[in-house]
C-alpha cells in the first residue's frame, strides 16, 4: 500500500531524510518511532506529497505520490501535527468543507460526518464553534476531519497529543478497529501507547531508520541482553551458581553478592526462564525474595536515542564472564567503582548497578581499572 | 470545479466570518455614499456624472488599500495554521486552491463595489434615468481591477511570514503600479521607449479608463487584466510550491 524506496530530503546542507526505504501493507499499523528531529514529520509530508523528495519514490496505493498526485491525496486521510481547523468555522462545516473537497454529495458528506463524529466521541459538538473547543477536542475534530472521506490509508502525526489518559484510550481503539482495511502509519511520543496499538515499529534516528520490526525485535536488536534477578538465601553461592548454570536456555549467571542475608544472581537468557529458577529454589530450599525478568523497555531505548547514545554503544552494557566458567565475574563498573555500601558511607550519589540501565545524560561509566574492553562489550578481569 | 467552487465557497464564507471585512465593507459604502452625495451636490443634480466619479477618483484609493487587507491572511497565516497543509494534501490542484482564493477576495470587492449599482437603482426610484450600461461596465471594470489587485495581495501573502508584511508589501505594489505609469507619462519626453512601453503595458488606470469608464467593453482591455491576473495568480502558485520545495 506504501512504497518507499531510497528516501532522501535536504534542507539546504541538512539532510533531514538520508536514504530510508520501508514499505507498508494493506492492514497494517505502523508506528514512527524517534526523537525530535529525526525526520518522523519530513517523512510523513512526503508520503502526502506536500513535501517533494529530494531524491527517492515514494508510492501510495500503486500511484507515484510527485507524478500522480491527486490520486495520492484521494487514498489519503492525513491528520499533521498541528491540526489544521478554521476556527472561525462549526464543526459541521469543516466536515462539510472536507467532503466538498473530497467530492462527496451533500448526503453523503452528512453521513460520513455523523459516523465519524460518533467514533470519535464528538456526535453532541457538531454544531460548536471549532475556536471555542478544548485541545483535545481539536484534535478529535481533527481525526474525524482526516477519517470522513474513508481513506484507504491513514497518516497521522501525533494523533493523541492533547488528549486524556481516556481519550487516548478511546483512540487507540479506534486506530484498531481502522487498521482492519486500512493502512496506518501514525508517530507517537507516548511510547507505550504506540507499542500497544502498532504491531510494527519504524525507529528513525537522524533521518535514517535505526531499527524497523515489532516491539521484540527492536528490543532484541537496540538493547541488550535480557536476564532474570534472582535474590535468596542460598547456603553455598558456587553451587548455587553451578545448578542455575545448568537450567535450560541459561547463558551464563552472575553472582552480584550479597544483599543483607539474600545473594544476587542474574541469570542471562533470551527467554524467560523465571518458572525454572522458582522450581529450582523450591527444590533446593532456597528462601527466594526476588524474581523478575529484567529486559529493556521500547522507553529505554528510545531515551537512548533521544540523548544521542548509540544503542549499540550500551556504556552500562552487560559484561559476560569468562567463557569457561560460566560463573559470575565482576563487571567494568565493578571495578572501576567503589561499592554501593562505600559510596553511601562517602556520601557519593550511587552509580546504576551492574547490568541495569543507565538512562542518565550526567553519568557515564568511568573507563575501567584492571579490565580492558576488547570491542565486543565484554569486560575481560585482569587482577 | 468541484473542488475550486469548494474552496470559494469556504473562503468567501471565511471573509465574512471575520469582523475585518465588515469593517472594510462599512468603510467602503460610507466612502463611496459620501462621495457621491458629495458629487451630485457639486454636480447640480447630474446623476451620470456623479456615478461615474466615483470611478475616476475614489475608486482608485480603496483597491490600493482593500485587496490587500482581505488577501495578507490567505496564505501566510494558513501557512502558520497548517491550514495550507491540510489543503495542499487534499485531492485539490494547487492552481484550483489559488483560484478559490482569489475569486473570493475579487467577490467580496464586487459586492462592495455593488453600493454604485444601489445608488443607481436608488435614484431611478427618484426619477432620475442614470445610464445603466455605463454604471454595469464600470462595475464590472472595478471588478477586473479588483481581482487584478487581490492576485497581487496573493503573491505578497505567498512571499510573507506574516498577515501584516504581506498587506505592507502589497499595499506598496499597488502604490508603484500606480505611480510608475504616471510617472512615466510626466516624464514622457525624458525617458526612452523600453522604458514607455513597459510603463504602457502596465498602466491599469489607462485600461479602466479607455473602455469601463467609456461604457465599452472592448476585449483588448479585459484581455488585459485576465492576463495579468492569470500572472498573478500563476506566480502564487509557483512560490507557494517553491516553499515546498525549499521546506
Amino acid at each position: 500500500m506504501i512504497s518507499v524506496s531510497h528516501l532522501v530530503r535536504r534542507f539546504g546542507p541538512f539532510t533531514a531524510v538520508d536514504d530510508i526505504s520501508f514499505s507498508l501493507e494493506r492492514g497494517e499499523v505502523v508506528g514512527f518511532l524517534g526523537p525530535n528531529g529525526a525526520g518522523k514529520t519530513t517523512t510523513m509530508r512526503m508520503l502526502t506529497g506536500f513535501l517533494p523528495a529530494s531524491r527517492g519514490k515514494i508510492e501510495v496505493a500503486g500511484f507515484d505520490v510527485l507524478e500522480r498526485s491527486l490520486e495520492v491525496r484521494r487514498k489519503l486521510g492525513y491528520l499533521p501535527e498541528a491540526v489544521p481547523l478554521y476556527r472561525e468555522h462549526r464543526v459541521e462545516e469543516m466536515l462539510a468543507f472536507q467532503a466538498r473537497l473530497h467530492g462527496l454529495s451533500r448526503a453523503d458528506g452528512k453521513r460520513r460526518a455523523d459516523e465519524v463524529l460518533a467514533r470519535v466521541g464528538m456526535g453532541d459538538r457538531k454544531r460548536s464553534l471549532i475556536g471555542k473547543l478544548s485541545k483535545g477536542q481539536r484534535q478529535r475534530v481533527g481525526l474525524a476531519v482526516a477519517l470522513l472521506p474513508d481513506p484507504e490509508v491513514l497518516i497521522l502525526d501525533e494523533p493523541t497529543s492533547g488528549l486524556d489518559p481516556l481519550q487516548r484510550i478511546e483512540v487507540r481503539n479506534l486506530i484498531r478497529e481502522l487498521a482492519a482495511n486500512r493502512t496506518v502509519l501514525l508517530s507517537s511520543h507516548i511510547l507505550p501507547e504506540i507499542e500497544a496499538v502498532c504491531p510494527r515499529l519504524i525507529v528513525l534516528h537522524k533521518g535514517r531508520i535505526a531499527a524497523d520490526g515489532t516491539s521484540d525485535d527492536l528490543v532484541r536488536e537496540l538493547g541488550r541482553e535480557t536476564f532474570v534477578a534472582f535474590e535468596a538465601v542460598v547456603p553455598d553461592a558456587a553451587e548455587a551458581v553451578r545448578l542455575l548454570s545448568t537450567l535450560p536456555g541459561v547463558d551464563r549467571v552472575r553472582d552480584n553478592g550479597l544483599v543483607g542475608i539474600h545473594r544476587s544472581f542474574e541469570i542471562v537468557s533470551n527467554d524467560d526462564v523465571r518458572e525454572d529458577v522458582g522450581a529450582l529454589a523450591a527444590a533446593k530450599g532456597w528462601a527466594a525474595r526476588e524474581l523478575s525478568w529484567q529486559r529493556p523497555t521500547l522507553e529505554q531505548l528510545f531515551a537512548r536515542l533521544a540523548l544521542g547514545l548509540d544503542p549499540a554503544d550500551a556504556p552500562d552494557a552487560v559484561a559476560a564472564p569468562a567463557p569457561a566458567a560460566s560463573v559470575a565475574q565482576p563487571t567494568f563498573a565493578e571495578h572501576a567503582l567503589p561499592t554501593l555500601d562505600a559510596n553511601l558511607a562517602l556520601g557519593v550519589p550511587a552509580e546504576p548497578k551492574p547490568g541495569s540501565y543507565n538512562l542518565n545524560p550526567f553519568v557515564t561509566p568511568p573507563p575501567a581499572e584492571g579490565g580492558a574492553d576488547d570491542g565486543d562489550g565484554v569486560c575481560e578481569d585482569r587482577p | 470545479m468541484r473542488s475550486f467552487l469548494a474552496i470559494y465557497r469556504r473562503e468567501l464564507a471565511g471573509l465574512f466570518l471575520a469582523p475585518l471585512a465588515w469593517i472594510l465593507l462599512c468603510v467602503t459604502l460610507f466612502y463611496n455614499g459620501f462621495f457621491f452625495l458629495a458629487a451630485l451636490e457639486q454636480s447640480g443634480g447630474n446623476v451620470n456624472a456623479s456615478l461615474g466619479y466615483l470611478h475616476r477618483g475614489p475608486l482608485w484609493y480603496l483597491v490600493a488599500f482593500l485587496p490587500p487587507l482581505l488577501t495578507m491572511r490567505m496564505i501566510s497565516e494558513e501557512t502558520r495554521s497548517g491550514l495550507l497543509e491540510f489543503l495542499l494534501t487534499a485531492p485539490v490542484s494547487d492552481t484550483a486552491v489559488m483560484i478559490g482564493k482569489l475569486a473570493a477576495a475579487t467577490s467580496f470587492m464586487a459586492i462592495a463595489w455593488s453600493s454604485v449599482l444601489v445608488f443607481g437603482l436608488v435614484v431611478q426610484l427618484l426619477g432620475a434615468t442614470p445610464d445603466w450600461g455605463q454604471l454595469c461596465m464600470e462595475w464590472l471594470g472595478a471588478v477586473f481591477v479588483s481581482g487584478l489587485f487581490s492576485a497581487i495581495g496573493l503573491i505578497c501573502s505567498a512571499l510573507s511570514g506574516t498577515p501584516l508584511l504581506a498587506a505592507f508589501l502589497a499595499i506598496l505594489s499597488n502604490l508603484v503600479l500606480f505611480m510608475v505609469p504616471t510617472g512615466a507619462r510626466m516624464a514622457r519626453g525624458v525617458l526612452h521607449e523600453p522604458a514607455l512601453w513597459i510603463a504602457d503595458r502596465i498602466d491599469v488606470r489607462a485600461h479602466f479608463d479607455g473602455s469601463f469608464q467609456t461604457g465599452a467593453l472592448d476585449s483588448s482591455h479585459v484581455l488585459f487584466f485576465v492576463v495579468w491576473t492569470a500572472l498573478g495568480v500563476f506566480l502564487a502558485v509557483r512560490i507557494v510550491e517553491s516553499r515546498r520545495w525549499m521546506g
